[in-house]
């Protein structure tokens, strides 16, 4: 691993590793979508979470953004034993069938960082509410902005039924204001290259109507985040989103207002974690406190936080405290268990 | 199975026939050996469950790989594979979901609609007198446009349980019933290459256009219809997929279709099918989506590297078929001899 | 022949038509297009596409494809980024390694091409496999973000509309042109391309010739990776993803033949010009994201029938 950011949580899984029961034989398999950086904190999750409670933990990366890929990846886990999946879905519903037949197979499984349709295999959805970060993001965005202007949107590729579900937040956002209007959107730019292209082309056109910026997706967010640095304009402000160093630099640096950030190692270790509790006769509750989104209503929060110039120094500890918070009564709150 | 061009054929390449009747051999020989080395290796790799797995898989790709090969043997390229298999199987997905039609009516729509977007191809092709790269490179980008403004990118994921379960069969040897499938369509190919005039006549198009069309061959209606062919091959892989992944996706086969040019390709370039037309195999296409699956599950099974994996596949797939072509130059100079 | 109609036969001069055309059209439609910051952003694009497009020019001039030119690209990009990290390498060393990876590619490719006789199709869909899987491996998908202040700097630069980087790939733009128009080796290219049979014949040492091809297309293809890290200000693994239909499109837009013998570097330049006017319009028309697609598609099409139409049947 290049990054090892989140090194904090080791000791707080210290607190808890005491009272789990144990089952020894489980073997979690943590697989993105594909390659990409989001996701690097899970294999750091991965870790701490196998040391943490005595299990197995990979992350397992398909070799290429592709679902079938991701497919073929499981099934080749599914093979080698291993026992328990977190998946982020590469299709909100092409993946239900791969989950589907984990489940045939007794090999329980979940959905991290983002979800399937429901109904789903998969027993929880553990990851950020894709509409309610987009939603939360451009509220924060139209504060900054003072109330009033013109907004653009910059995300991600449309085959991805989530880009529809932020166009459509972001929308929704800017028509509970008198005087926000949703100027333009920019999609299909999770190409470096093209997304410089499209944004500043949009700059130049629109640089002087626009007032705010809300990104979607990560490749957008860094791109647009260099171009207003380089533009060395601080009218036009900006929230994107995740933790790349080029947007958190430009945080510091007062060219983007902040990020919506999510919660990679919260979500990979409290995944394990979990996995680790059905493995050993826990059921999940019907009656938790199950969050209801546009895709599923067996949804819980790894925590969505808006981290603005004040937080970004620390902006790991926020997420830190998010995870702590959702381990404390985790077991308790969503899982009915043997003993 | 191989199919040698019409005698006469003028190649390039002097005594392609004895090359070509062992490239399948090769191919064998090759899969056989990382079958019984990823066995020995990976205890899963022989699983039952990675055998059903591993077979779903090769059956999709073989076909991706046969829609590709039937536009090869014109001379020609699809590029629009991907983007055609994902509109079919979109327009089969509202038919069984939406439309509420019976399954085999929805397929066979989604099927004739793949073979129009095809046809269309071909015609365009024709009519331009340009390569059909050029013409499938923008219509690639046309037909997945207009699938995403029509569906707004929406999956249909409420198809009837009965064609999901289509995919979920399996036969002997835990073998995906899918294979069975692919298999027939491979036979079927093989009979109208081999014993049809049409088929006779797409191979003397294929391999010499002008000569072709002095001995009465409709050259520009053979590839229409191989490009028709094509499509309706592309919407059958997509059909398959989209049982195998329970709904039919806007995002099947990735940004723009894209995703399905590799197996489409590899399958039938190292099953020894000619890029510049007139031959083909379609026993070699089979063989070379195997090698393929077989490498990329072994390489899974074994957790080379993690981030390792596509530079791995990239080297074997290199030695593979640098070695084939050795093989086969060695087998021709004894041949000659 | 009058003038007139030598300038109708030229691969460049409809083209050159059409884009004057759109150019208007899109500066009456929208004024802002011809803002200064407008045209430099074009121009930016425009540099690292021409590279690309030429990238795979060449490989079309022997009568071969290349699929592997985002890989190298991408590879190139991040091995730069990367010793300029991770070692520190000054400037110009660390750009000289970022060549040599496009050399050792475009050789890889070629050599193999040549001494297999397989065809490039085939031979550069595995070594995309193999350079796009090195990329992510030494990455681990994570990009490479100490970029020194010069470089950065470089990427953002100009002269009013003119960007730097345009000095860059201008200037191999017209090495290139050069090169294939007065070269013995550009000529010999294209004699490869167009009938091998008699190239051979004549001479030519077509093993040298097709890996030297190569490598020239792994060069280019390595500079625009230097330059999209230089204007991304980021070693992105994922630089290069996105190449291939705009390496194919200019050089068919621009009238090459793809079976080889004949491509022109006027006509290509002009091909990734109305690509990016494409583009452009697509985002200061305000297009419906769901319809760029299409629209794109559909442009493209029209592009070709165009440049077609002019040929005689």
């Amino acid at each position: 691993m290049r990054k090892s950011i989140f090194t904090t949580a080791a000791s707080m899984a210290l607190l808890l590793s005491a009272g789990v029961a144990q089952a020894a034989d489980t073997k979690a398999a943590l697989i993105p979508g594909g390659p990409h950086p989001y996701f690097a904190a899970w294999e750091d999750a991965a870790a701490a979470a196998a040391e943490d409670f005595g299990v197995e933990a990979e992350y397992s990366v398909p070799p290429a953004w592709e679902l079938s890929q991701q497919n073929e990846m499981i099934e080749s886990l599914v093979a080698q034993g291993y026992n328990a999946f977190l998946v982020f879905p590469g299709d909100a519903s092409g993946t239900n069938a791969t989950l589907g037949e984990l489940d045939d197979f007794e090999i329980p499984s979940a959905t991290l960082a983002g979800c399937t349709e429901a109904p789903t295999p998969a027993l929880f959805c553990l990851g950020t509410d894709v509409y309610n970060s987009a939603y939360l993001g451009t509220q924060e965005l139209i504060d900054a902005m003072g109330g009033s202007g013109q907004i653009a949107h910059f995300t991600g590729f449309l085959v991805d039924p989530n880009t529809q579900l932020r166009i459509d937040a972001v929308e929704k956002a800017a028509s509970e204001h008198d005087g926000v209007e949703v100027m333009q959107v920019i999609a299909d730019i999770d190409a470096p290259e093209p997304a410089d292209e499209k944004i500043n082309a949009f700059l130049a056109a629109q640089g002087d109507e626009v007032d705010g910026i809300v990104t979607t997706a990560w490749v957008p967010a860094v791109v647009a985040a260099t171009s207003l640095r380089n533009l060395g304009d601080q009218r036009i402000k900006m929230v994107g989103i995740d933790h790349d160093q080029v947007v958190l630099d430009a945080i510091k640096d007062g060219f983007v207002h902040g990020t919506m950030l999510q919660n990679p190692y919260g979500q990979g270790y409290i995944g394990v974690y979990a996995m680790d509790l059905v493995r050993s006769g826990c059921t999940m509750k019907d009656d938790a406190p199950w969050l209801t989104t546009a895709q599923t209503d067996r949804f819980i929060d790894s925590g969505t936080a808006f981290v603005g110039a004040d937080q970004v120094d620390n902006y790991q500890d926020a997420m830190v405290q998010e995870t702590d918070k959702i381990m404390a009564d985790f077991k308790d709150t969503y899982m009915n268990c043997p003993n | 199975m191989s199919t040698k061009a019409i005698p006469g054929r003028a190649g390039p390449k002097g005594p392609t026939f004895a090359v070509l009747a062992s490239n399948e051999v090769g191919l064998l020989l090759i899969t056989v050996g990382a079958v019984i080395v990823f066995s020995y290796l990976a205890p899963g790799f022989d699983s039952p469950f990675n055998i059903y797995a591993l077979t779903r898989v090769l059956a999709i790709d073989v076909v991706i790989g046969f829609s590709m090969m039937v536009v090869l043997v014109t001379g020609g390229l699809n590029l629009a594979v991907g983007a055609i298999g994902v509109s079919a199987v979109m327009v089969g997905g509202w038919a069984m979901q939406v439309a509420g039609l019976p399954i085999i009516v929805s397929a066979l729509l989604a099927l004739a609609f793949g073979a129009a977007l095809g046809a269309l191809n071909g015609i365009l092709t024709v009519a331009m007198r340009v390569h059909s790269f050029v013409v499938t490179l923008a219509t690639m980008s046309l037909f997945f446009g207009a699938m995403i403004v029509l569906t707004q990118a929406e999956a249909f994921n409420a198809l009837p349980a009965e064609f999901v379960s289509l995919a979920k069969l399996k036969t002997w040897f835990f073998a995906s019933s899918m294979l069975y499938a692919s298999i027939v369509v491979g036979l079927l190919l093989w009979w109208l290459f081999h014993h049809t005039l049409i088929g006779r006549q797409i191979l003397a198009a294929g391999a010499n256009p002008s000569a072709a069309r002095l001995s009465g061959v409709p050259v520009e209606r053979t590839i229409v219809v191989c490009h028709g062919l094509s499509g309706a091959l592309a919407a059958f892989a997509g059909l398959m997929l989209t049982a195998r992944n329970g709904a039919a996706l806007p995002s099947m086969a990735g940004q723009l279709g894209m995703d399905w040019l590799l197996p489409a390709f590899l399958a039938p370039v190292l099953g020894g099918t000619l890029l510049t037309g007139g031959t083909l195999s379609v026993a070699g296409t089979f063989l070379g989506a195997a090698m393929v699956t077989v490498l990329s599950n072994g390489l899974l099974q074994l957790q080379v590297g993690e981030f390792w994996v596509q530079a791995f596949l990239g080297v074997i797939l290199l030695v593979a078929v640098v070695l084939d072509r050795l093989r086969a130059h060695v087998m021709a100079k004894r041949r000659v001899r | 022949m009058s003038a007139t109609m030598h300038l109708l036969r030229t691969d460049w001069f409809g083209l050159l038509v059409a884009f004057a055309v759109g150019a208007v059209a899109l500066g009456l439609a929208q004024p802002s297009f011809l803002s200064t910051y407008n045209l430099y952003v074009m121009l930016t694009a425009f540099s690292l596409s021409i590279l690309i497009a030429l990238s795979q020019m060449v490989i079309v001039a022997i009568g071969q494809l290349n699929l592997s030119v985002g890989a190298i690209g991408g590879l190139a990009a991040i091995t730069f980024a990367g010793v300029m990290e991770v070692w520190s390498v000054p400037i110009p060393v660390a750009i000289l390694i970022g060549l040599l990876v496009g050399v050792a590619g475009g050789t890889l490719n070629g050599v193999v091409t040549h001494v297999t006789g397989l065809n490039a199709f085939v031979v550069t869909l595995a070594t995309l496999a193999i350079f796009k899987g090195t990329n992510i491996g030494i990455t681990e998908a994570q990009p490479f973000y100490e970029i020194p202040d010069a470089v950065k700097s470089f990427g953002n630069a100009r002269f009013g509309f003119f960007p730097y980087l345009l000095f860059v790939s201008g200037a191999i733009g017209i090495a290139v042109w050069v090169f294939m128009r007065r070269s013995v080796l550009g000529r010999q290219l294209l004699a490869v391309g167009g009938n091998l049979n008699a190239a051979k014949l004549s001479g030519i040492p077509v093993g040298r010739v097709v890996v030297a091809a190569h490598v020239l297309s792994g060069m280019l293809a390595a500079v625009a990776g230097m330059l999209a890290v230089a204007r991304l200000q980021l070693g992105q693994p994922t630089i290069g993803d996105d190449w291939l239909i705009i390496s194919f499109a200019a050089p068919v837009i621009g009238g090459a033949v793809l079976a080889g013998g004949h491509v022109s570097v006027a006509g290509t330049v002009l091909g990734v010009a109305i690509i990016m006017l494409i583009n452009n319009a697509l985002v200061l028309l305000n297009v419906d994201p769901y319809a760029v697609q299409l629209v794109l598609g559909a442009l493209i099409l029209a592009a070709v029938a165009l440049s077609r139409f002019r040929e005689p049947a």
